[in-house]
């Protein structure tokens, strides 16, 4: 008798571990129904970076109706693997986009052990056959914003409240650089640094010391709206970023960064419902989308390039440029805008002579800088004023 | 760039960042005195930012907001007193309890909630003629608002209640020795609830400042640890309002001037600085000699019952 239960358990224990291997060793068949698993590092409520891929993974899920997503958000980047098993195997996704550098090594582990499952990862470089990258990269967009504070700024010296002193922010802080100066040759773009991602009362206090230090136009790198509520409380320009702040300062914040990550995961999604993409054949595919593929935005709020209240002062303000000719900043943004967002991408920012704050050419005459280059990069644009840890 | 520039930003930033951490501090101080450890301070202070600010967002109000932050705060902090009072759990677990409980559950109201401007945030007070006074004008009567002065005012009431009048002498013994208090026929239970509650509104009327006030806003998790720094200003404190008030204001400064001083030191260095202080001051109070001179309240952290005493 014994023996007999023990038989069945032990049969039984077989039949729901085979069960559970048959389910995990699927592999998405195209046209059939897909599901698709995100995993955030922050809270959804943040308004920043976690916020918008929720955004954009609700549209997705408005669009194609054979679509079906779940979501963990505030994960730890070091226990990302163990969410990823949970959407595999509670959840039976087919495809898990993890939505933060730091996920890098666990979403790779993942990738292996899960061969036939496709995987996502934003703003890393590590690809296999079953894992692509994808980013919306926003130094154009810096860059637009550099021109135009450097046209407002009054007292030359430009604020940004950045995150953690990563390439991505170094980028974004040098293409800001770029265009200030170009208007504005004597602009300092001085920076603080809060050591977080989401921290407002940091971002405040940070805000805040830049405006006691004499800078009257902010932008910034940060999951919240802070910036730009200090900035307004001053009365000064800001500079939106990642979600729409415009109704955080509607006399103030004269334009933005807004993103779309819909861009990058409806094209995707469709891809692998369509049976483009496979486990084994993303090797290859870097999504590194801008402007161009419309997966960014410039604007205070979708629609709204500029705040109307600041057009006439850009309007004001005239630059000679060696190809436009004399050109009011207003102008010059709306062609750089076009130069950017035509298929060739006539202009970019990080085009030589581009020389580093210790005075070291860069970028020489007649190149402009590659991907793998802009990804990580590490050096200080000339201009940039305030600490730069890891300046080489 | 002048002196009196660096003074005035670094003094008016000071108060401004101070004065929730000091609301904090002078809270638990008395949760504490009266031999309760709160460390539930970060959820009651979370769920006082989201309640101030969805009231003051719904009826334009913003001391409105202040007043239902004061409410939730004392309501929640009714949670850990009746786990720890009246059916003696374990102060640590309680407390810890309390503030995932206001993380998760703030987390959860505040869906939608953010990324919304409150249309009419706590104003900010410019005093006519005093804010003409050189240095100190700036500082102390431009710009700051009404919960800035009322914190300042409630030190020295707190300090004068704890030390010079019989509620005082109450719930220190209450907190020192339960079991001397009970004989003399004090209620234990009773002052111990009332200070823990005491302590909750202060940390909800501190997150409705941060919501309604310092950045009116709701944003999830947007106490962003206030609440553990608190927790060590008041053992920096000894236990006293008027050294809290130094404590939260000197912390205040370090903050702020951790973000002043990059250019000149590295911000790693700097953002670690004012936890280091914190921890320097802990290890310096936990000494020995300190400890018997001016140490935590007897009976911290233990549950009363009559005749185990």
């Amino acid at each position: 008798m014994k023996t007999k239960v023990a038989l069945i358990g032990v049969v039984a224990l077989a039949l729901i571990f085979g069960l559970s291997a048959l389910t995990v060793a699927k592999e998405y068949v195209p046209g059939e129904p897909l599901k698709a698993g995100f995993i955030y590092v922050g809270p959804i409520g943040d308004y920043g970076w976690s916020h918008a891929h929720n955004t954009a993974r609700l549209i997705c899920e408005d669009i194609f109706p054979w679509l079906e997503t779940v979501y963990i958000e505030s994960v730890p980047e070091g226990e990302v693997e163990g969410y990823i098993d949970k959407l595999i195997q509670n959840e039976n996704c087919d495809v898990v986009f993890t939505t933060s550098f730091g996920f890098i090594d666990g979403t790779f582990a993942a990738a292996q052990r899960y061969p036939d499952r496709i995987f996502g990862h934003c703003s890393g470089f590590l690809r296999v056959p079953n894992e692509m990258t994808y980013m919306a990269d926003f130094y154009q967009i810096y860059y637009l914003n550099g021109l135009i504070a450097g046209a407002l700024t009054k007292t030359n010296k430009i604020a940004y409240v950045g995150a953690f002193p990563i390439p991505e922010l170094k980028r974004h802080i040098g293409a800001y650089t770029i265009g200030a100066r170009e208007v504005n040759p004597e602009a300092e773009v001085h920076v603080r640094w809060i050591e977080a991602w989401y921290d407002p009362t940091a971002a405040k206090e940070a805000a805040e010391a830049l405006v006691a230090e004499g800078c009257d136009a902010f932008a910034f790198t940060e999951d919240s709206p802070t910036v730009v509520q200090v900035a307004a409380e001053h009365e000064l320009p800001s500079f939106g970023h990642y979600s729409p702040m415009y109704q955080f300062s509607p006399e103030y914040c004269v334009s933005g960064q807004l993103v779309h990550w819909e861009a990058i995961y409806l094209d995707c999604l469709a891809k692998v419902y369509a049976g483009v993409y496979t486990a084994h054949n993303l090797e290859n595919l870097d999504y590194w989308w801008l402007l161009r593929e419309e997966a960014v935005e410039m604007g205070a709020k979708p629609g709204m390039l500029i705040n109307p209240d600041y057009e006439d002062a850009l309007k004001a303000v005239t630059v000679d440029d060696p190809v436009l000719g004399t050109i009011s900043v207003y102008d010059l943004v709306m062609a750089r805008l076009t130069q950017m967002t035509d298929p060739s991408m006539i202009f970019d920012p990080f085009s030589g002579p581009i020389t580093d704050r210790e005075g070291n050419l860069r970028v020489p005459v007649g190149s402009r800088m590659s991907v793998a280059e802009l990804t990580t990069m590490e050096w200080a644009v000339d201009g940039v004023v305030g600490p730069w840890p890891g300046e080489p | 760039m002048g002196w009196e520039t660096w003074v005035i930003a670094t003094f008016s930033r000071t108060l401004a960042y101070g004065t929730p951490l000091l609301l904090g501090t002078l809270g638990e101080i008395y949760a504490e005195r009266s031999g309760v450890l709160n460390l539930g301070i970060e959820g009651m202070m979370i769920m006082g930012a989201y309640s101030a600010f969805a009231i003051a967002y719904t009826t334009g109000n913003p001391w409105l907001g202040i007043l239902t932050a004061a409410v939730v705060g004392g309501a929640f902090s009714l949670i850990h007193a009746f786990a720890s009072i009246t059916l003696k759990a374990n102060q640590v677990v309680s407390g810890l309890a309390l503030t995932m409980l206001g993380l998760g559950l703030s987390g959860v109201l505040g869906r939608g909630w953010e990324g919304k401007p409150l249309p009419a945030p706590l104003g900010k007070i410019t005093v006519p003629v005093l804010s003409d006074i050189p240095v100190l004008g700036p500082i102390l009567f431009d710009g700051q608002n009404m919960i800035v002065y009322l914190t300042i005012l409630l030190v020295p009431l707190l300090w004068y209640i704890l030390y010079r009048t019989r509620i005082g002498i109450t719930i220190r013994s209450v907190g020192e020795n339960p079991a001397t208090a009970d004989s003399l026929g004090i209620n234990v239970g009773r002052v111990r609830y009332l200070c823990v509650v005491v302590g909750g509104i202060l940390a909800g009327v501190a997150g409705g400042y941060l919501s309604v006030a310092y950045r009116p806003a709701w944003t999830e998790g947007m106490t962003a640890g206030m609440g553990w720094i608190v927790i060590a200003l008041t053992i920096f404190a000894f236990w006293n309002p008027a050294i809290g008030m130094l404590g939260a204001y000197l912390f205040a400064a370090l903050y702020h001037l951790s973000f002043r001083l990059q250019p000149w030191v590295s911000p790693e260095l700097l953002r670690a600085m004012p936890y280091a202080f914190a921890i320097v001051v802990l290890i310096a109070v936990s000494r020995g000699t300190l400890q018997k001179r001016m140490g935590a309240p007897a009976a911290l952290t233990l549950p009363y019952t009559r005749g185990e005493g």
